[in-house]
């Protein structure tokens, strides 16, 4: 927190954010002003085009709080909605335990990391990074003061000079993190920020934003299509689809106990077999009869690190007999497609060294109840 | 692609088409400095004419009039094509389709049907209402009014090139719609708007028909003045009011030139 | 400029009735003095223009009721002393030289277009510069500039005599011969552009795909790279033959009265000829010819990728 801007600065802003960042500041122990509240929004465009179905969301302050979901579900929409970028149509918006749902974006203490950075191509880094500031009538020489100790912060300090075109995507966007979280927004918004990065640079960005999140203890709303990018940094996940929220919940949960189908495809899972009978001692699928006590659902979700092989076949509960499709080594897992009753299974072994199944082999598949999820469509 | 053949000719072309577009305007600027009152033959290299032309009254009035006509007329249209721009762009998602039209109409329009429907408007308001008598005012009314949509849309080009973001991005940090033309739109389409001052400014010097037909009787500009003058025959004089508006043209031409350089020099470097 | 923007001000005001007429307003606000001033002193006047022409010719060259048709009639040669083929020649004559001209700027400006394209980006802005800047100079100018090089007894008209071309105290100048080069001179700038860029976005997989399927350079043209330049060759098109349909400076100078155009017929009945419902229906043509030119570019620049600025 030490690097970050000081409060007396803020208090002699004579603009309208400042009276509400003064709020901020005094409150900020307590975490009270970050927290975000939506009720019942809803977003139409046009008769035809709607956005958003009804969202409700409780997102406490201080939280990392990821928005996930393809193209297109309204995540975006959404956290522009948050931004004050995008007006509501229906339902409201409190920030803080305050509604801003009518309060333009400029009077809203949230600031926004734009997926393409936005940085203004006119002005200078240090222009840039100073810019939210100076729109407060924030005087100049606490402007110059705050935008140093931010870029030390964020580590670009010597990147303050140069000009925007001379900087690389993974600079940009940390001049881009640095010109939002100078403001000491009450929240901060994250529009697929890294999704323009390649790959290793992604990483490296992911972890460190997370380092800043976690020391600054600001609230994070950050969107992204990528689950795997949402299970590493979130503390809490809202998987959307269709301007509908399908379901919330920490990265753990949502991965091991998926709510509905829609949910399992989009973590990543592909074991999911329709449950055809349920009885009190287990159902039926196309796999064949798996023993254990489930809750109703339609769909049976099988995780593929949760099952063991052992070669040849052997009789039991839940050891079911398949064969070897296709091996994909993946170096530190081997993982099967397999035959299996009148179906197909995904299997991943942890590799320690162990020989591997040839394709061809016969197996047998034994399939551990507490890695099973029932779920509905 | 390797026929080289194919290659060196189109390069040739090039050049001979290069010497075509200067060959008209060097030749001007060559018999300006000619000695004899003569096109035909290049005798001595002299001054006199220039000499003559900067004790001409007429001349001097003529090129004042070329100035103030040209400056002001830049000036009106520049706002109003940066307007008219940010207009086209902010609302870009609207049904502006008539208003392609209204900008390409000036640009496509001949000339003589421009000049014809303004004078024939001015001198019936003015038969009518004895207001804008033909002169220098309606000069620049006629300018203006086919400035504006080369301004418009070198505004439009500049901000369609820009991240549509930015105008969240300011909105985000707290600017308000003041501070957003000050600190954002104003700056970031300054070269813009410059560029299209001396466009306009260009367009202005360049023209003769249409101001031929608005003009009065006491606005001689210096295109109407040559076009009166050479009714006697070209004589080394016009080529150096010509030679003169070139210099002018060239110049502007120059400066634009600086801005388009530093322009792309900073989206290159980028790459 | 004033207060600007539309998302944030559209959450100010909760009434969807209100934000629509914010909306509104700032679109009036901004386009309004450029919109009307054009409206005003371009539309307005090219109307009167047109209903002039159909009005009688009066005493003084004034136009007057009752409203007729004279004015076409004489267009098409009909006047007080029976038919006269003089009128309709001018007519036919400017057509023919804005094909013939036009087509010569096409000729012209395709390879230059391609050229600059084959130039290393960083010197493109600077050669397109090249081409563009003698148009920067005045009309009447440019056409000095020709006077003098096409004059009897300049190196020029003495090549063509002693080639049998003219006899020696012609002179290339005047003549239609000169009329076509000061035009082809005058507007080769407006073809470059567009055609530019065209070419700028080319995509040079389909002429490697064309030749792959063994077509020849000459079919390769035809079928990948001609198809794919057309909407710029018809936007310069438009741009060329256009305003040198009506051509006013060009024909009277380099023309010497016996070359006239459309343009110099509608002149003359503003000025020393005194018939202004003629000049009107003359102008009345270029103006229909105009608003066709018009649809077709915007047309291609909806082909272009929607860029309206292709002009520039």
């Amino acid at each position: 927190m030490a690097a970050m801007p000081n409060v007396e600065a803020r208090g002699q802003a004579t603009f309208d954010c400042a009276s509400e960042a003064a709020m901020a500041a005094e409150t900020k122990a307590s975490r009270a002003t970050s927290t975000v509240r939506l009720i019942g929004l809803t977003k139409t465009f046009s008769p035809n085009i709607v956005a958003l179905k009804g969202v409700d969301l409780d997102i406490p302050g201080g939280e990392f709080f990821t928005l996930l979901g393809p193209s297109g579900c309204g995540k975006t929409t959404l956290l522009r909605m948050i931004a004050g970028l995008e007006h509501a149509t229906g339902g409201e918006i409190e920030i803080g335990g305050r509604a801003v749902t009518h309060i333009p974006a400029h009077k809203r203490n949230v600031n926004t990391v734009f997926q393409s950075y936005a940085l203004f191509p006119h002005l200078s880094v240090r222009d840039n990074i100073g810019f939210g500031l100076r729109m407060c009538g924030v005087k100049k020489p606490d402007i110059q003061k705050r935008v140093i100790e931010t870029a030390k912060f964020i580590k670009i300090s010597e990147l303050l000079d140069r000009k925007i075109d001379q900087l690389s995507g993974g600079q940009k966007q940390r001049i881009a993190l640095a010109r939002a979280l100078i403001n000491e927004p009450d929240v901060l918004l994250l529009d697929e920020p890294l999704s323009a990065l390649d790959a290793g640079l992604r990483g490296e960005l992911q972890i460190e934003l997370l380092r800043i999140q976690r020391r600054l203890g600001m609230t994070f709303i950050f969107v992204t299509h990528d689950q795997q990018e949402a299970m590493v940094m979130s503390d809490r996940i809202a998987v959307l689809s269709d301007g509908h929220i399908q379901q919330v919940g920490g990265p753990k949960q949502l991965y091991e106990r998926p709510d509905n189908l829609f949910v399992a495809h989009f973590m990543g899972h592909s074991n999911l077999f329709p449950i055809q009978k349920h009885d009190a001692n287990g159902v039926y699928t196309e796999l064949g009869r798996i023993v254990g006590r489930f809750e109703s659902g339609t769909h049976m979700l099988i995780r593929p690190e949760t099952v063991t092989l052992t070669p040849g076949q052997s009789e039991g509960d839940n050891h079911l007999s398949a064969s070897v499709v296709e091996r994909i080594y993946r170096g530190s897992v081997a993982e099967y497609r397999l035959n299996c009753g009148a179906t197909e299974l995904v299997a991943k072994c942890n590799n320690c060294g162990q020989d591997m199944f040839e394709v061809g082999d016969t197996v047998t598949v034994v399939v551990e109840t507490d890695g099973l999820v029932t779920l509905n469509e | 692609m390797k026929n080289t053949g194919f290659y060196l000719s189109l390069r040739i072309f090039w050049y001979l088409v290069v010497i075509f577009l200067y060959l008209p305007l060097f030749v001007v600027v060559l018999f300006s400095f000619n000695e004899a009152n003569t096109a035909a033959r290049f005798t001595h290299f002299s001054l006199k004419w220039y000499g003559q032309l900067f004790s001409d009254d007429t001349v001097l009035g003529a090129f004042k009039n070329s100035l103030i006509l040209a400056i002001t007329s830049s000036a009106i249209s520049t706002v109003m094509g940066t307007m008219l721009g940010y207009g086209m762009y902010t609302h870009r998602r609207r049904r502006l389709g008539w208003l392609v039209w209204l900008i390409y109409l000036p640009i496509v329009m001949p000339d003589i049907v421009y000049g014809i429907s303004e004078m024939s408007f001015f001198t019936s308001i003015y038969n009518m209402l004895g207001i804008l008598r033909p002169g220098l005012g309606t000069m620049i009314i006629a300018h203006v009014s086919f400035q504006i949509p080369f301004v418009a849309l070198l505004v439009y080009s500049r901000l369609v090139g820009l991240d549509a973001k930015l105008f969240d991005a300011c909105h985000d940090l707290y600017a308000n719609g003041i501070q957003r033309a000050r600190f954002f739109i104003l700056p970031i389409l300054q070269p813009a708007i410059i560029a299209g001052f001396f466009l306009a400014f260009t367009l202005s010097i360049d023209d003769f028909v249409i101001s031929f037909f608005t003009s009065g009787p006491e606005s001689t500009t210096l295109p109407i003045y040559i076009w009166s003058a050479i009714k006697k025959g070209i004589t080394p004089e016009v080529n150096a009011i010509a030679t003169v508006l070139i210099g002018a043209v060239l110049a502007v031409a120059m400066i634009t030139m600086a801005f388009q350089y530093v322009r792309s020099a900073s989206t290159t470097s980028r790459a | 400029m004033s207060d600007t923007g539309t998302a944030w001000q559209a959450i100010d005001s909760r009434p969807r009735q209100r934000r629509i007429s914010w909306d509104t307003w700032h679109l009036l606000g901004v386009i309004t003095p450029g919109v009307l001033w054009i409206v005003l002193f371009l539309v307005l006047p090219s109307i009167l223009l047109m209903g002039i022409a159909f009005m009688t010719n009066g005493t003084y060259g004034l136009p007057q009721m009752p409203l007729s048709l004279d004015a076409f009639k004489q267009l098409a040669g009909y006047g007080f002393l029976g038919w006269s083929p003089g009128n309709l020649y001018t007519v036919i004559r400017s057509v023919w030289q804005t094909v013939l001209s036009t087509s010569l700027v096409i000729l012209i400006a395709y390879p230059v277009a391609f050229y600059i394209t084959t130039r290393p980006a960083h010197l493109r802005p600077l050669l397109l510069l090249l081409v563009v800047v003698p148009s920067w100079t005045n009309q009447v100018i440019r056409a000095v500039g020709w006077m003098n090089i096409l004059a009897p007894g300049t190196p020029v008209s003495n090549l063509a005599a002693q080639l049998g071309l003219i006899t020696p105290e012609m002179g290339l100048f005047p003549s239609k011969f000169a009329v076509v080069i000061g035009l082809v001179y005058n507007f080769l700038p407006f073809m470059v552009l567009p055609l530019y860029a065209t070419f700028e976005r080319l995509d040079y997989s389909q002429v490697e795909a064309a030749r792959d399927l063994r077509a020849g350079p000459v079919r390769a043209f035809f079928h990948a790279v001609l198809p794919q330049t057309l909407p710029g060759l018809m936007a310069g098109t438009v741009l060329v033959s256009i305003p040198a349909f009506g051509m006013y400076v060009i024909p009277k100078l380099l023309g010497g009265g016996k070359s006239l155009m459309l343009g110099n017929l509608v002149a003359r009945q503003f000025s020393s000829a005194s018939n202004w419902p003629l000049g009107a229906a003359g102008a009345l043509i270029m103006i229909v010819v105009t608003l066709i030119g018009l649809q077709i570019l915007r047309r291609m620049s909806r082909r272009l990728g929607g860029d309206i600025e292709v002009v520039l």
